[in-house]
Order: C-alpha cells, then sequence, then structure tokens
C-alpha cells in the first residue's frame, strides 16, 4: 500500500525525456489548437482556472465545477496527461471485528473508538514503520494512522468519507469577504496531560505547523489555493516570520484566521493530521516557547491529544499500544486498547494475519484471489462483503474501495508534439494494465479527477467517460498510426522518445506495454529509470518528455488536484521556487505565447 | 619474531584496511543515487524544506569536509540517524537493537555446531554407508536451498500447523505457547540487579528464555542452515584424513579401543581445518540475518541496515557497516590468533 497522503504524490513516476534528434527535425509541439477561434486547449484551460480563482465564493460552486470540467476536458483532449489508474485499496476483517466502513480518502482518517469486538478487550492491527507521532512531521500513512487516534483536528473526514465533521469545533462564521473565518471551539474538551484545549493551544499548534524546523507541512497552511492561504509575514529570505500568521485569539473558544484569498477548501485543508492541536508550549520549537519536553520525548514517548485514545507504549519498529482515553470528549472507545504489530515484509504481514493475530489486515498480492471475493457495490461505489475461505479456514469481511490516487503518464508539451501523445493514448488500454500489471488492484482511469470527488457527481463522470476519445479499454493502433501519419511520423521516419519510469517496476510494465505497441507504428519509446530525486530534478529542468507519477488527495477538493494545471503553473523555468504545477510546460501552448 | 610480534604487526596492517574501508564507504554512499532529503520529506516536498534540511544535513558543505565529519562520527560513534529514526544517536538506535542480532546468531552458530559437526564425524566414521550417502546428500540439499526461500516456506509450513492442522502437531502449542512466530523476542528471562554497582545477573525466567528460543529456533535453523552443510562435509572429508593416518594406525597396533582412539585422537585433530570454517561462517551470518530478520519481521541490525539503506539514511548505514568491517577485521584477527595458537609454524619468520 503506498501512502498517499499529504499531497504526496505517490511514489512512482515515469519521465521521459526526449531525444531530440540531432538533424534539426524539431517539432515545438506547440500546435494545441483545436480548430475553434486559434483558442488552444491551453487557453481554455487557463481561462476555466482563473474562472475558478476570481469566483470563490459559496454561491459560485456550480460555475466552478463547470470550470474543473472544462479543465478535465482540456487536460484530455490535448493529452498533456494521461491517466491509467485510480487506486484500490482493499481491508479484511474477522467476524468477531465490528469496524465501520471507510470512505475514498483512505484508514488513516478512521478514529477507532467507535469498533467494537466480540469477545476481545484489545483491537490487534498491522501498521508500517514510522519513527514518531508528532502531527507537523507527519507525511506518511503509518503515522497518520495513529496520530489520528491520539490527536485531533478542529474538523475532520469521518472514517474517511469525504463529508466534513466538526470534532473539536462547535461551529465557524465566515465573512462576507469569504476572507475572515471566526472559529467557535468546543467546550470543555480534555487533553491526555489534563487541562482544557483552548484557542491558545489552537494557535500554537497551527504556528508550529508554519514555523516549527521540525514542519514538513509548513506549505499546507501558507500556499493557496494548495493549502489555506493565511496571511503572514516574509522576511527577506522568503521564510514566515515568528508569529506573523494572522491567527487572533478572541476569548479562550474563539480563533479568527484570516487567509489571502477567498477559499472554499479552507476547511476541507484543516482536516490535515498537520492541524491536530496539542496544549501550548508542551515544545520548545518555535519562537516565544521553551518547551515542557523534549522533542524527542514528544515525538516517541508521550502523547498530549485529545483523541480517544492515549499512547501507553511506542518500541520503534516493532509494535506500538494504545490505551483508551476515559474523559474523551466523545464516545468513549469500546476497547480499552489497540495494537499495532509493525511489519513490513509481506511474508511475516500474511503469517500474522492468518495467525489471527491481526483483526483487521491487508491480504499480499501474492496471496490474493479475486475469484475469493463475494461483494456488492453500494451507493459510494465500495465493494463490501466476504472474502474467503483463507488458508486457516476461516471467511472474512471484505471491504474494496477506490481511493483518492491518481496515477498518470504527463507529458512535456514542449518536449512531445500532441500526434505523439494522442498516439500514445490511443494505445492505452486502461484495464489491461490495471490487470495485468496491478493484478486487478486497482481502477482504470479516464480523468484525473477520481469518480469519487468528480465535480459534477457519478453522472456528470459517466458522461466524461462516453465523450473519451481514444478508445478507451482497447489497443487501438490504427487510430494511432492515423494520428501519426498526418504528423508526418512512420515506422520508417518514427518519433522517439526515452521513457525514464521511477524505480518500480509496476510502471517499468505499464511503460514497457506501450513501448511494444507503438514499436514499429510511428514512436519508438525507449524506458529507462531513475531515483525519485533525480527525476524531480529533471522535471524543474523541463528535461522530461513523458513522466509518470501518482497525484493523492489529502482532502476532498478538487483544486488541490488542478492547481498544477494551470498552464502558466506549469512553467519550469519557474520551478522549483515560483511555479508547484506538473511538469507540463503546457504554457508554450498559450495563444499569447505562439510564435 | 615472537608470537606476541607478529600479532602487535597484525593489528597494524589492519589500520591502513579500516580507513580504506571507511573511505570506500563514504564514496559508496554519498556519491551513490541515495536521496536522504526526499526520503525523508516526501514527494511534495517544497523547495524551502528542502534546503534547510540540505543544510542541516551539512550536504552543503564540501566534499572534503563532510568525508571528515563522516570520519569523526563513525570513529568517536556520535553519529546521529537522519531518516531512519530521525535525530537519534546512532549509538541508541544500535544499542536497541543489538541483542536481538546477537541472541539470532548465537543460536545460528551454535545449532549448526551441534548438528553438522557430529553428523559430519558419524559420515567420516562411517564412510560409503547408507547413512554416509543420505547425511551428505540432504547437506547438499541444504546447501543449495536459498535462505529467503526457506524462510518463507518455513512461515507457510508452520503457520498451518496453528490448531493442530495438516500434519497432527501444533507447533503453537509444542512446548511454550507462543502466539506468533513473526515478530521480535523479549530478550527479558535475565533479571540483572546492581550487586556494588555492577549489573550481575541474579535470576533466571526459564520459561521466558525457552519461549525466546522458540521465537527464533526456525529463523536460526535457517541462517545457520547453508553453514550446517558446510560443516558437515569439511568435518567428513576431516574425519577420513585423520582416520587413514600413521598415528591412528599406531594407536590401533597399540591395541586401544577404538572409542578412545576417536575422542582422543580422531576428534581433536578432525577440528583443527573447522576454526576457519567456523569464524567465516560468521560473515556469511552478517549479510544473511537482513533477509532472515526482514522476513521474520525481527527487529534488529540486520532490519535496520535495510530500512537505512532504502531511506538513504546515510549516517546510519555507515555506521552499521563500519561496525560489520570491524566485526570482519576482530574476527580475521582472532582467526590468525587462533592458528598461531594451534599451529605453532604460522607467523611471519620464515
Amino acid at each position: 500500500m503506498l501512502a498517499a497522503l499529504g499531497g504526496t504524490a505517490s511514489v512512482s513516476l515515469a519521465g521521459c525525456s526526449a531525444l531530440l534528434s540531432d538533424d534539426g527535425d524539431e517539432d515545438d509541439g506547440g500546435d494545441g489548437g483545436d480548430g475553434t477561434d486559434g483558442e488552444s486547449y491551453a487557453d481554455k484551460a487557463q481561462a476555466a482556472w482563473e474562472r475558478i480563482q476570481s469566483n470563490p465564493g459559496p454561491d459560485a460552486q456550480d460555475l466552478r465545477n463547470e470550470a474543473y470540467v472544462e479543465i478535465e476536458e482540456a487536460v484530455r483532449d490535448d493529452m498533456i496527461m494521461l491517466n491509467f489508474l485510480h487506486d484500490f485499496s482493499e481491508r479484511f476483517w474477522y467476524d468477531y471485528v465490528d469496524v465501520p466502513k471507510i470512505g475514498p480518502l483512505g484508514q488513516a482518517h478512521q478514529q477507532l473508538h467507535t469498533v467494537e469486538l466480540e469477545g476481545e478487550t484489545e483491537l490487534n492491527r498491522i501498521n508500517s514503520t514510522h519513527n514518531h507521532i508528532d502531527p507537523v512531521e507527519s507525511d506518511d500513512e503509518a503515522s497518520s494512522t495513529i496520530i489520528t487516534q491520539v490527536y485531533e483536528r478542529l474538523v475532520e473526514y469521518p472514517n474517511g468519507v469525504p463529508e466534513i465533521q466538526n470534532q473539536l469545533l462547535d461551529d465557524f462564521e465566515l465573512s462576507d469577504d469569504n476572507l475572515t473565518y471566526t472559529f467557535h471551539l468546543k467546550e470543555g474538551v480534555p487533553f491526555h496531560t489534563g487541562g482544557e484545549m483552548t484557542a491558545h493551544d489552537v494557535k500554537y499548534s497551527w504556528r508550529r505547523v508554519i514555523e516549527s524546523e521540525n514542519s514538513v507541512r509548513a506549505n499546507f497552511m501558507l500556499d493557496s489555493p494548495d493549502g489555506v492561504g493565511i496571511v503572514h509575514e516574509e522576511d527577506d529570505e522568503g521564510n514566515p516570520v515568528p508569529d506573523s500568521a494572522a491567527l487572533e485569539v478572541i476569548d479562550d473558544y474563539t480563533l479568527e484566521m484570516e487567509v489571502r484569498d477567498p477559499n472554499p477548501a479552507v476547511m476541507d485543508v484543516l482536516t490535515y493530521t498537520a492541524f491536530s492541536v496539542i496544549p501550548e508550549g508542551l515544545v520548545g520549537d518555535i519562537e516565544g516557547y521553551d518547551g515542557e519536553v523534549g522533542r524527542q520525548e514528544f515525538r516517541t514517548s508521550m502523547s498530549a491529544g485529545t483523541g480517544p485514545f492515549e499512547l501507553d507504549e511506542f518500541a520503534i519498529d516493532e509494535e506500538l499500544r494504545l490505551t483508551r482515553f476515559d474523559d474523551y470528549h466523545r464516545d468513549t472507545a469500546s476497547v480499552e486498547s489497540v495494537h499495532f504489530e509493525i511489519v513490513e515484509d509481506d511474508e511475516a504481514r500474511y503469517t500474522y494475519a492468518m495467525e489471527k493475530n491481526a483483526d483487521i489486515f491487508p491480504i499480499p498480492t501474492q496471496y490474493y484471489d479475486p475469484n475469493k471475493i463475494d461483494a456488492e457495490t453500494d451507493d459510494m461505489g465500495r465493494e463490501s462483503g466476504t472474502y474467503g475461505e483463507l488458508e486457516n479456514g476461516e471467511t472474512v469481511n471484505y471491504l474494496g474501495l477506490p481511493e483518492l490516487v491518481t496515477r498518470y503518464f504527463g507529458f512535456n508539451a514542449r518536449n512531445v508534439p500532441k500526434p505523439v501523445r494522442q498516439a500514445i493514448a490511443y494505445v492505452t488500454d486502461q484495464e489491461e494494465i490495471v490487470n495485468q500489471v496491478f493484478a486487478g488492484r486497482g481502477v482504470p482511469a479516464y480523468s484525473f479527477t477520481p469518480p469519487g470527488i468528480w465535480p459534477t457527481g457519478q453522472d456528470g463522470y459517466e458522461k466524461f467517460v462516453e465523450e473519451y476519445p481514444y478508445s478507451a479499454n482497447e489497443t487501438d493502433i490504427e487510430g494511432a498510426k492515423q494520428v501519426l501519419e498526418e504528423a508526418g511520423y512512420t515506422s520508417d521516419d518514427p518519433y522517439e522518445l526515452t521513457c525514464t519510469t521511477y524505480e518500480s517496476v509496476v510502471y517499468q510494465e505499464a511503460a514497457g506495454l506501450l513501448r511494444d505497441k507503438l514499436s514499429g507504428n510511428g514512436v519508438e519509446i525507449e524506458l529507462d529509470q531513475a531515483q525519485f530525486a533525480t527525476l524531480q530534478q529533471r522535471g524543474y529542468d523541463g528535461d522530461l518528455e513523458m513522466y509518470s507519477l501518482g497525484w493523492g488527495w489529502s482532502w476532498e477538493s478538487v483544486a488541490y488536484g488542478h492547481f498544477g494545471f494551470e498552464p502558466k503553473n506549469t512553467d519550469t523555468s519557474g520551478m522549483p521556487g515560483d511555479n508547484n504545477g506538473y511538469y507540463l510546460d503546457w504554457h508554450v501552448e498559450l495563444s499569447e505565447n505562439d510564435e | 619474531m615472537s608470537r606476541w610480534g607478529y600479532l602487535v604487526k597484525r593489528i597494524a596492517l589492519s589500520i591502513p584496511v579500516l580507513f580504506s574501508a571507511i573511505t570506500f564507504l563514504f564514496l559508496m554512499l554519498r556519491l551513490g543515487p541515495l536521496d536522504p532529503v526526499s526520503a525523508r520529506l516526501g514527494e511534495q516536498a517544497s523547495g524551502a524544506d528542502v534546503t534547510r534540511l540540505r543544510e542541516q544535513m551539512g550536504l552543503n558543505d564540501p566534499l572534503w569536509k563532510q568525508y571528515l565529519d563522516f570520519m569523526r562520527d563513525l570513529l568517536t560513534f556520535s553519529g546521529e540517524s537522519w531518516v531512519v529514526q530521525a535525530n537519534r544517536p546512532i549509538t541508541d538506535i544500535v544499542a536497541q537493537v543489538a541483542p536481538t542480532t546477537i541472541w539470532l546468531g548465537f543460536w545460528a552458530i551454535l545449532l549448526p555446531l551441534f548438528i553438522g559437526i557430529p553428523l559430519g564425524f558419524y559420515a567420516g566414521l562411517n564412510p560409503n554407508s547408507k547413512s554416509d550417502y543420505v547425511a551428505s546428500v540432504s547437506s547438499i540439499l541444504w546447501l543449495s536451498m536459498p535462505n529467503f526461500w526457506l524462510a518463507v516456506m518455513a512461515l507457510a509450513f508452520l503457520r498451518k500447523t496453528k490448531g493442530g492442522g495438516v500434519l497432527g502437531f501444533d507447533w503453537y502449542a509444542l512446548g511454550p505457547d507462543i502466539s506468533g512466530i513473526t515478530g521480535t523476542p523479549g530478550l527479558d528471562f535475565l533479571t540483572l540487579t546492581n550487586v556494588f554497582g555492577v549489573p550481575l545477573p541474579t535470576a533466571m525466567d526459564w520459561m521466558a528464555f525457552l519461549t525466546d528460543f522458540k521465537l527464533i529456533l526456525p529463523a536460526s535453523l535457517i541462517l545457520g542452515s547453508a553453514s550446517m552443510a558446510t560443516e558437515m562435509r569439511i568435518g567428513r572429508t576431516a574425519v577420513l584424513e585423520t582416520v587413514n593416518s600413521n598415528y591412528v594406525e599406531t594407536a590401533k597396533a597399540k591395541g586401544l579401543k577404538s572409542r578412545a582412539i576417536v575422542w582422543k585422537h580422531i576428534f581433536r585433530n578432525a577440528l583443527i581445518p573447522l576454526v576457519p570454517v567456523i569464524t567465516n561462517e560468521a560473515f556469511i551470518l552478517i549479510g544473511g540475518s537482513v533477509i532472515i530478520e526482514y522476513i521474520f519481521n525481527i527487529n534488529g541490525l540486520g532490519s535496520l541496515y535495510f530500512r537505512a539503506l532504502v531511506a538513504a539514511d546515510i549516517p546510519l548505514a555507515g555506521a552499521l557497516l563500519f561496525m560489520f568491517t570491524l566485526l570482519i577485521i576482530s574476527l580475521n584477527l582472532l582467526q590468525d590468533f587462533l592458528y598461531t595458537i594451534i599451529d605453532p609454524r604460522v607467523g611471519y619468520d620464515r
């Protein structure tokens, strides 16, 4: 399971850098016109994004949704990015466990106080390695899973279902200009360490997100639209000035926050684990506090949250145990404790689960048999039912659901002409990739935004898929040949690319499928591999041609994926500083940049 | 040259070896494709965070300075982990997991000794008998089965015995009860009490000891499987050689009982060629423990080293490799020292 939290683009990409032939046969790839009044697809995407930005109000939701669909259409019709798979996550649990179904944001959002066990007092689970439980340091699923049990935010996605609910919040008001949020906190919420949660604690905790040198998510507070976009000052080096962020404590239960631009996703961002509340002054890693405990102690051997469980023991890389917090401000947990065995190896995980040492568990692909699933699809597109029988004779509960993760091949517009991009799309058989390369554990993708958060709902998504112009789920070599021939690429005079995938077998295989289908038909793809860091650097340098990556949504917001498509934001010459879009160089197809 | 002089010379010679090893490690780790910054920050790292962390890790210093820092940290055992257990002193991390690996290694060396050598001697004393063939063939089989495969098979086989299962025996209930066959042994069977400031074992919990032994048994048997087979084969050859030697003939002519001949003459002399074999096994254990610990989910040095490399934790991986290097060099020294004792002809004075 690849964690795709914190917007961590999942560990998977394939960069393809063009082998520009030396004989001056360069195609600038700038032919992005769709034949209507000279407006290119890039123009369409740029205009749609600007429309989204200038209409941030709650009443303009429909207008924004239409613009999101326009961006998806522009991306698809220009084939600047070939999306092929959404992650599919599965969990299995024994009959004596009663656990709520999780939603597409993933299990790390699920607080376990609602779990009930028959005849047991301790819930047993498996987790991956992590070395701390400090909210501001967390960018992986393993530590988020624990932080969710121990610490809480103002708002949450209960069980990972994308419907915001209050956690430490009573209600909030948004000013008429959509810039000032007034949070009214829930009263009488106790910390594990004693004392009551107040607005001072929230401010301190959020300042840590911005200012602590240990924070890996400051951008979720500072940036917009891929974050809150809080008003703050910067010093000469561009670092935030301590205590300059616009957070004002009005009284013990009221906190005001001011953002730079109206941003409909603010409350969604605040569901992220980094925004968990800890007692004021607990750790001295921001200016004005000496800290009551050392950093190491805070990260590994104590819990000072408001959550349903407290940390009991944490043996790094071995196990972690949480015990019930009896003064929890909502329903106290039904289980007395939760134990996480930390196991990385698939064989060991499977053994541990078959011994019934884990109550909720994954099944590694080598032991997984799709024929053992007996499940029905519910209204959220989740498959729920049973799986069995397992080798230990048990039939267990099963839940499979598409997660908010998309895997794609992106193209650099400067390096790859549009007909070549479209030819690659024609020969892509999404279902084949899912079944052959991912052993069926995935959902074919035809858009960047997953169906679970499609802006115009399920019907809108289905309509979008119906219009998919590149022969979905089949290898359309004829279609590919046709676009290539029109552009003058033939088997005798092919277009050549070098495709560099991230060091991951599945991406190599997926790219290999495309290479084999196009070979001899006008496009010759050469595969190459690179470390993530190398690839990222080549992305910034604009050296990539076709590359593959994954994007995971940390909160439910289409904009949180779409900001990276704004053509001006894909200009790699402004990376990594000014621009943070995908490495597409799509701006070269804007009419204003036509030569 | 005296025996001691020889030893001092050997120690002096190992110092340049150590330094070239450190240099090689530095180059491998630092110039390889490992990127601790992206491992630490994840893929959505912002430029400012990357710059800050690079500065913090000293990755912006000139290479010679990084090399000196690396060497200083290794020689003084004062480095900190970057990724795996970020900002924790490496000595703490190692101290926490080393006992587990020592426990694994101890049994992985001891068990083969008690199985391989007797089998080899038995086969050597009864050459070309049916039992000799069985022992020889099975040892070749053991040698040729890779550890990782054996480990996976052992897990699959043992977990199926739960509750009686296929073969009518239940590994989980055999002897001390265990709930799982993977995981890290507790190793708290000794009660240490401070006697005049020195911690001494004062009590022993035999049940806990047995449980830990049972937990580590499959892993250590598999880890030692290759050594077991080698020891058996070398033992067999050594016994065969001594059996046909002159002094055994003499002993027989003197009318000694065959039991006395076997124990007094054959056994002792046949052990000599086994000394380098046994010390060499220790090197194999270092590499083998990585994969075995990973599959059996044992939190020891092997799995720590694996995690450090995967996560690009350069100081931690470097420190562990440095430890392995030290261990190998000192084992070599020990081997040479044992030779000088066993065989007076060894030395630099020819």
